[in-house]
């Protein structure tokens, strides 16, 4: 990107940092105190014993995290990623939800403090943005680099980006409780793994082959008659060129041809991928892409530039939010443990993955996210699992 | 509340970093400037040798990236939807792997500022310092932040001229040439010799 493309993008980002500093409300510290004091006092179920071992959030009696759990689920974490892919964000928020207890323990509180159990809630999820989101914020910073930047593109998704990573942390911090979020969490589990599910279907495995072959029989036919097509057009279709600035159609041509979108769909995908991030508590700076290529058709080469700045002004507007304006505790110690593993993990899975067929371990994950969707689901939303474990 | 056993092992060892000029706001500032530093340095360290270890797939999937989007453009170029939209297709599936295992890898770069973090929020809590022109107050994160952010710019300064960082910065390098390799519009309509006479 050049330097005026640099100001813009640092102009948006200091926007984006101005605007959820001037709003920082004075005096939130000790949120967590206050919600324990108003916990009842005793060894009970949803009672905290001041006495106990400090376990999540240094909270006496919560579950306790230990680093070499922390570590090794992080390799796991790390291991889908850059094997998998999407469920590694999920697998993120599992951990913490099941695999480290939180979600039995928030919701012991949910008669008896009900401010403890909201907050553990927002705790979760934001344990599980920073662990995912702020990692994807750092890696999209690559795609400036490598991609090309449609502004009035990158300011409607930003732009909606910013409007939902600020209005859900606001909206709903405090408001959420744990059986809700555990519900909300297993319907997007669901989601994801219908999309893995239809990649390994014989549609579509036959569409993946489909492009496949076209684009081979399109390298090995075109690639090198493409030098004969000098002459055909003139320097005006360098680059990106808007031609059209309306409020109902933004018209640009690239490589002298031409595309269009409607201004809306961007800031409406851009708030409902920033929003859904937020409230589940996952990356979804991913999500922008494929939006992008199959809802307005761009090309990729423009996508990818474009997205990642969305991703990074979306995500500063969200851990700012939680961070500085709700003051949302977090596990620090537990986030960078678990960071150890991811990296791990994702140097391991390339080694690993040579000897797994990449369908196969598709099929493993949509029975894993079949699992881990209908358990949250049912836990959620009918007070408890029908399967065992979760 | 309790002190996590992680960061009362840190704490006799940071705290001497707050102990240096005997004015507590410079203390403040001073060491905070200093663990935001050692967070930076010490994720910069990790980071690359995660690199190291995953270059092989790294390059793998960078070429895959690279040879699919061209192909989209060259396919676009020559006017041939159909193949553009499978390029396309094949370029995006090519940048969702490229992405999570970059997700994964930057996680070597952030865990020791949670970390650094943690340990100022468990040892400073409570302590808000209000703006001198707004009635409004910030806390230690954001003061870490705003630190952490101008030790990233330093940094950037003095990095190359390490042996370690210099050796990956060349290998950097041949990434960024390597997307170079993406074609542009003149590699595939050379430009007319007027407007190269013009832009030169």
């Amino acid at each position: 990107m050049n330097k005026k493309g640099w100001m813009i993008v640092g102009l948006i980002v200091a926007v984006a940092l101005v605007g959820t500093a001037i709003w920082t409300e004075p005096g939130m510290a000790g949120k967590l105190e206050d919600a324990i004091s108003q916990a009842p006092v005793g060894t009970g179920k949803g009672m905290i014993d001041p006495k106990a071992e400090p376990g999540f959030m240094g909270i006496p009696g919560a579950p306790k995290t230990y680093w070499i759990l922390n570590i090794l689920w992080g390799i796991w974490v790390g291991w889908i990623f850059s094997s998998v892919g999407a469920f590694g964000g999920v697998m993120a928020g599992v951990g913490h939800i099941t695999v480290f207890g939180l979600a039995d323990y928030g919701k012991s509180f949910k008669q008896t403090c009900p401010v403890l159990n909201k907050l553990l809630t927002d705790s979760v999820r934001v344990c599980n943005q920073y662990l995912v989101g702020a990692s994807a914020m750092i890696s999209s910073t690559t795609y400036y680099r490598m991609g090309r930047l449609v502004l009035p593109l990158g300011l409607c998704l930003a732009g909606g980006g910013m409007l939902g990573a600020y209005l859900i942390p606001t909206l709903t911090a405090g408001k959420v409780d744990f059986s809700s979020y555990v519900g909300y969490f297993g319907i997007v589990v669901f989601l994801v793994a219908g999309v893995l599910f239809y990649e390994t279907t014989p549609r579509g495995q036959a569409s993946r082959k489909a492009a496949k072959q076209a684009a081979k029989a399109f390298e090995d036919a075109n690639i090198r008659k493409t030098a004969g097509t000098e002459g055909k057009t003139d320097s005006k279709s360098l680059g990106v060129h808007i031609t059209h600035l309306g409020i109902k159609k933004i018209t640009f041509t690239f490589y002298g041809v031409e595309f269009s979108f409607n201004p809306l769909w961007p800031v409406v995908g851009g708030f409902v991928i920033a929003a859904i991030s937020a409230f589940i508590g996952v990356g979804g700076g991913f999500l922008y892409v494929p939006f992008l290529t199959s809802v307005a058709g761009l090309p990729m080469f423009i996508v990818a530039g474009t997205s990642a700045l969305a991703v990074l002004v979306s995500m500063i507007t969200s851990i700012f939010t939680f961070m500085f304006m709700k003051s949302i505790p977090v596990d620090f110690p537990l986030i960078s443990t678990e960071m150890i593993g991811v990296f791990i993990g994702s140097v391991l899975g390339p080694v690993t993955s040579k000897y797994i067929p990449e369908v196969w371990l598709k099929r493993l994950f949509v029975v894993l996210a079949l699992y881990v969707g209908i358990g949250y689901t049912t836990k959620g939303f009918m007070g408890r699992s029908i399967l065992p474990g979760l | 509340m309790e002190m996590h056993p992680v960061y009362l092992a840190m704490d006799p060892y940071l705290i001497r970093l707050y102990r240096i000029t005997g004015c507590s706001f410079a203390d403040f500032l001073l060491g905070t400037f200093v663990v935001a530093f050692v967070a930076l340095f010490v994720g910069e360290v990790t980071a690359s040798l995660a690199f190291l270890a995953a270059k092989k797939s790294i390059d793998r999937t960078t070429k895959d990236v690279i040879r699919y989007r061209n192909l989209s453009m060259e396919a676009l170029a020559a006017g041939d939807k159909d193949a553009y939209e499978a390029a396309n297709k094949l370029a995006n599936d090519a940048f969702g792997q490229s992405f999570f295992k970059q997700i994964a890898l930057s996680s070597a770069f952030l865990w020791p500022l949670f970390l650094a973090l943690g340990w100022l929020n468990a040892r400073f809590s409570g302590v808000e310092f209000t703006f001198v022109t707004a009635p409004y107050t910030v806390g230690v994160g954001c003061i870490f932040i705003t630190l952490y952010v101008a030790s990233y710019l330093l940094f950037r300064r003095i990095k190359y001229r390490l042996p370690h960082f210099r050796r990956i910065k060349t290998m950097l390098d041949a990434y960024d040439a390597r997307s170079v390799e993406v074609k542009k519009l003149s590699d595939v309509f050379p430009l007319p010799d007027s407007a190269v006479q013009r832009t030169s």
